[in-house]
């Protein structure tokens, strides 16, 4: 019963948050030399967010240089985005986290908001 | 007919059954979802106080954390340090704050709490087992610089970062 329990958390917890996969993605050849690319998936299930900004950062939380059509993404309620992310060769070595931000609203009540990050990592050849 | 039957019927014994092995892959992965499950309020128990405290009329933000797999994120919890909007405030403004597992989804996950680490509001749990957990921050801010002055009327907002970074 405990067990259910947990897995019905689990299995439901999709429909209340927010999520960013692959957990370890991978830089792939694209169509331009001396670029790589990578593909991520947004999901948003998040109801008082619409919108998500995306940053690409090193080993010290440092920003890499990067492009996708959106820096800050709208995702609806209960939608996924997949979106293309795109470095220079020369900054592959120094990327080590794609993180995604939850963009926050205003309104007139005093309250604590809940920003929520998640951060997908690029794994060095040794962690491999 | 006799023979013919016969014939026929070693014919279709002999038959070979054609049978194809259909192979069903799956792949498990690893995947955090971040949770609100409940929103945190200012509560303004005299004046100079805003706490999220319930015996202040405030609400404790909660957050939860879904992994799929163990030992593929950490979680990461931040309590406010300054408000993102607020009326003017020309006076210093005082924070507190804690962070702590409120519940969980298995027994393994008891030993998180002690395991955790700190390092200035943000406390970071390592996620060494598939489950869910719950994190509840709490924050209370004190303006004037200890000597107790009002807060300006109007709408205040902190924001709790709930992060889920992988390993």
């Amino acid at each position: 019963m405990y067990r259910s329990v947990a897995l019905c958390l689990l299995l439901c917890s999709s429909v209340l948050g927010h999520e960013m996969t692959p957990t370890y993605p991978e830089w792939q050849v694209s169509y331009s030399g001396g670029i790589k690319k990578t593909t991520m998936r947004l999901w948003n299930s998040r109801e008082d967010v619409q919108y998500y900004e995306i940053g690409v950062f090193d080993d010290e939380w440092k920003p890499i240089p990067f492009v996708t059509s959106y820096k800050i993404m709208k995702v609806d309620y209960l939608s996924q985005v997949k979106f293309d992310v795109y470095i220079r060769e020369t900054n592959i070595k120094d990327a080590r986290y794609i993180c995604s931000l939850s963009k926050l609203r205003s309104d007139n009540v005093s309250k604590t908001l809940l920003a929520t990050r998640i951060c997908s990592k690029f794994k060095a050849a040794w962690e491999l | 007919m006799k023979k013919l039957l016969i014939t026929l019927s070693l014919i279709l014994g002999a038959t070979p059954i054609l049978a194809e092995n259909i192979d069903v892959t799956g792949t498990v992965q690893s995947r955090c979802t971040v949770n609100v499950d409940t929103p945190g309020m200012y509560g303004n128990p005299n004046a100079y106080t805003l706490t999220t405290a319930s015996a202040s009329s405030g609400v404790d933000p909660i957050v939860r954390f879904d992994v799929t797999l163990a030992d593929a994120y950490h979680a990461q919890v931040s309590y406010p340090t300054a408000f993102t909007s607020s009326p003017s405030l020309p006076d210093t403004v005082s924070w507190v704050g804690t962070v702590a597992v409120a519940q969980m989804s298995t027994s393994d996950q008891s030993g998180y709490q002690a395991a955790s680490t700190t390092s200035g509001s943000m406390r970071q749990y390592a996620l060494a087992h598939a489950g869910t957990l719950w994190v509840k921050a709490t924050s209370i801010a004190t303006y004037g610089g200890g000597q107790a002055k009002a807060f300006p009327g109007g709408a205040y907002k902190a924001v709790v970062l709930a992060q889920c970074i992988a390993q």
